[in-house]
């Protein structure tokens, strides 16, 4: 069978452990505390080296793993430094500093994402970080963090810092455009984790609430959001598996596939996370629920680069003239 | 996980290309009536000498036995060579009549109905819903009393798509006095010619004849044409239900992409327009509908109900493109086109076939396990 989207044994091994990692190290619960992700954990599970090939100290296994890994981080509202530290290795590792590589993935130097704004960047989550990656839509770029001026940040419970540009700072950039559709793939499937985290949260709660003699999921109207949410779910996810079979494989779909799946993730991300406060009602609203977490993972997530304009790629499936 | 074309996909691929590309009628079809019915017909019987007619039937029943792997390329050819529509007044014989008698039928009736069907000679309709019985087709209540070896039928069908130019109907009735809901129920074969029947065709609001009210004035129906069991009709409608939402579904799917990219080429919208960014939107959810119905044919254990999400999502988006075009469009939306005519026959996406409402209670109820509603 050549047409086969089952996930294999090694496949649901490694999400099965990356699962038990997640859940002991990274249960939700943690965000009340405010403390900024600690990646140690993720880095010894090997997170950041996952995709890549074994020469270069990588597990074996490949984008599609990688991918499926950061939907279970993107479940858990793992920092962002977990997509700035997949990408950093890359970008060390093609410019040749083997040290800086190792060091990024065993979460000694940590990497917070970053994004232009103004004449600057926003740094996100930079907490300890000595570089930054910048995301940019052409561009993926490593510098390093000098004279960042933390600021309070959406929801005030986001951590940022603004610093200015300056060019002499890089340890390292590329246009790949490989690399610049991995980091697409990667923001999208952390987009999908928490697209996934609020349709479950909010399925839970629609199954325990009570009003008017009924819990709330047997009202349709409560029913239908939920319905939503599976739908916008399966959509990306679907998309995700063909995205990254498709770039893993160098099919030529590939950059297509990404980009579609790039401008659907942060809006059905965004749509389920609203969903899943509305649903809470007034808890939903307040700090001590999480759902409001998952609205500014996806705002967060959603601003980390951009996809390709979709209308000037090749469609996949277009028809031919015939004889 | 993967995705990919063996040399034997390969040259499949090529030998259905090469073969639609011969062989596929220029021109449109016509919309309605016995016109319509006999390009169909044509077409079938073409595709059958050539080799592709019912190619996922199996090789026992005249069909190839082919994979899915195997129909979505040859669906992808399909609607890329701009075949005839997968949803024409054939779609009911090809994809569920004729798969249902297959899995349920007798070997009598398998060796009367499957030739035929394979072969373009007769066309079947689906009567299933009723007045009082749509969205909640458990209550139907068109009666089939036993009478000798006969089922004596009275009552009435509606929204009964091609039932004007039938030859064979999947008639869903209450053969157990006094049985309620799911209970009593039995699948018959109804020939369409049978004494008693009147059939009320019902123009649409695209302006064609698409559907019509058949209505059973003791009609006798040999008990020879039951399938699968007396009074065990809700197990054979499911087993029809289920093929009418996966292989048909294919060609139906994948045809949107294509027409989505007709639209995208008409509109030749300005990069960076708002009408660029709501075609790039819709190309987007043309892919991921693709992803999906890969995703439910290629996995293992595909939960039933992602058949649901499969076809809430196709009817959506179906609507959402013929809108799109009637606003790229501009004032010719006003006259009767190709564009216009799907605009409008695209209302009925959301409705045939269970409502988008139905579709979602169920993805809430069986995907998710939400309660089931209370009833008054
Ligand atoms: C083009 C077309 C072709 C068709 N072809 C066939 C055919 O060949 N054979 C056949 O048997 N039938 C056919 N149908 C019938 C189709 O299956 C029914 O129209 C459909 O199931 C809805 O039933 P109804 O029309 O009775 O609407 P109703 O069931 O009366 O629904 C009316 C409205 O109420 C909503 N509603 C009903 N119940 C609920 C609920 N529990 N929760 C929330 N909302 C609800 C519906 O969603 C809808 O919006 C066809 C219909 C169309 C439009």
């Amino acid at each position: 069978m050549s047409y086969d989207l089952n996930r294999n044994a090694d496949q649901r091994q490694i999400l099965d452990a990356a699962e038990a990692m997640l859940a002991g190290s990274y249960p939700l619960a943690r965000l009340r505390e405010g403390a900024s992700d600690n990646l140690a954990e993720a880095s010894g599970f090997g997170a950041f080296l996952l995709g890549l090939p074994e020469e270069q100290g990588g597990a074996g296994f490949g984008i599609v793993e990688e991918a499926l890994v950061h939907v279970l981080f993107g479940r858990h509202l793992l920092t962002p430094r977990s997509l700035a530290a997949a990408l950093a290795v890359r970008l060390a590792a093609s410019s040749g500093d083997d040290a800086l590589m190792a060091a990024i993935a065993a979460g000694e130097t940590a990497v917070a994402p970053a994004v232009r704004s103004g004449n600057g960047y926003l740094l996100i989550d930079p907490a300890q970080a000595g570089m930054a990656l910048v995301f940019g839509a052409e561009r993926l770029e490593l510098v390093r963090i000098a004279d960042a001026a933390p600021e309070a940040g959406l929801g005030h419970d986001l951590s940022i810092a603004r610093m200015p540009a300056n060019d002499g700072q890089a340890i390292a950039e590329t246009d790949e455009a490989g690399l610049l559709l991995l980091s697409s793939l990667l923001v999208s499937a952390q987009l999908l984790g928490v697209a996934e985290a609020a349709r479950d949260m909010a399925v839970e709660y629609a199954g325990i609430r009570r009003q008017f003699g009924s819990v709330i999921g047997s009202f349709q109207a409560i029913k239908h959001h939920c319905a939503n949410m599976a739908v916008g779910t399966e959509r990306i996810s679907a998309l995700l598996d063909m995205a990254a079979l498709a770039l893993s494989d160098g099919r030529e779909d590939a950059a297509f596939q990404v980009a579609a799946l790039r401008r659907l993730a942060p809006k059905t991300a965004l749509a389920n996370a609203s969903l899943c406060v509305q649903i809470h009602g007034g808890i939903g609203f307040s700090d001590e629920a999480d759902a409001h977490r998952f609205v500014k993972q996806a705002h967060i997530l959603g601003r980390l680069g951009e996809g390709q304009p979709l209308l000037d790629l090749p469609a996949p499936l277009v028809a031919f003239s015939r004889a | 996980m993967h995705l990919k074309d063996t040399e034997d996909h390969i040259s499949f691929r090529a030998a259905a290309r090469a073969w639609l590309s011969e062989n596929v009628p220029a021109g449109p079809a016509p919309r309605d009536g016995a016109a319509s019915r006999q390009y169909a017909l044509d077409w079938v019987a073409k595709c059958h000498s050539g080799g592709w007619s019912g190619i996922g039937w199996p090789a026992d029943y005249g069909g190839r036995g082919l994979g899915p792997d195997k129909l979505v390329i040859w669906y992808e050819e399909y609607v890329r060579a701009r075949a005839p529509s997968v949803h024409d007044c054939t779609f009911v014989a090809l994809n569920h009549a004729g798969p249902t008698l297959i899995a349920c039928g007798t070997e009598e009736q398998k060796a009367f109905h499957l030739p035929q069907i394979l072969e373009g000679r007769s066309i079947w309709c689906q009567g299933f819903s009723e007045p009082n019985a749509g969205s909640d087709l458990a209550s139907l209540s068109t009666t089939g009393v036993v009478d000798g070896d006969d089922l004596v039928v009275n009552g009435q069908k509606i929204w009964t798509s091609f039932a004007d130019i039938a030859d064979y109907q999947e008639l869903l009735i209450r053969t157990e006095p006094g049985s309620k809901r799911h209970k009593g129920l039995s699948w018959v074969i109804c020939d369409m010619k049978s004494p008693g029947i009147t059939v009320r065709p019902i123009r649409n609001m695209a302006g064609t004849v698409h559907f019509a009210e058949v209505f059973y004035d003791d009609v006798r129906i040999p008990l020879s044409s039951v399938v699968g069991g007396l009074h065990n009709g809700w197990a054979t409608a499911m087993t029809t239900l289920g093929f009418e939402r996966k292989t048909a579904a294919m060609g139906m799917q994948l045809d949107l992409s294509v027409r989505l990219e007709d639209l995208i080429a008409m509109a030749a919208p300005k990069p960076g327009s708002a009408m660029a960014e709501r075609l790039a939107d819709l190309r987007a959810e043309a892919a991921a509908l693709r992803a999906i119905t890969y995703r439910t044919l290629f996995r293992d254990q595909a939960n039933p109900s992602e058949g649901s999400l499969m076809r809430l999502r196709f009817a959506e988006l179906a609507r959402e493109i013929s809108e799109t075009a009637m606003e790229c469009l501009g004032a010719e939306a006003l006259a009767d086109s190709d564009w216009s005519h799907l605009y409008l026959e695209s209302f009925s996406e959301t409705i045939a076939g269970g409502t988008a409402e139905i579709q979602r209670n169920i993805i809430a109820e069986r995907l998710l396990g939400l309660p089931r509603e209370k009833r008054a």
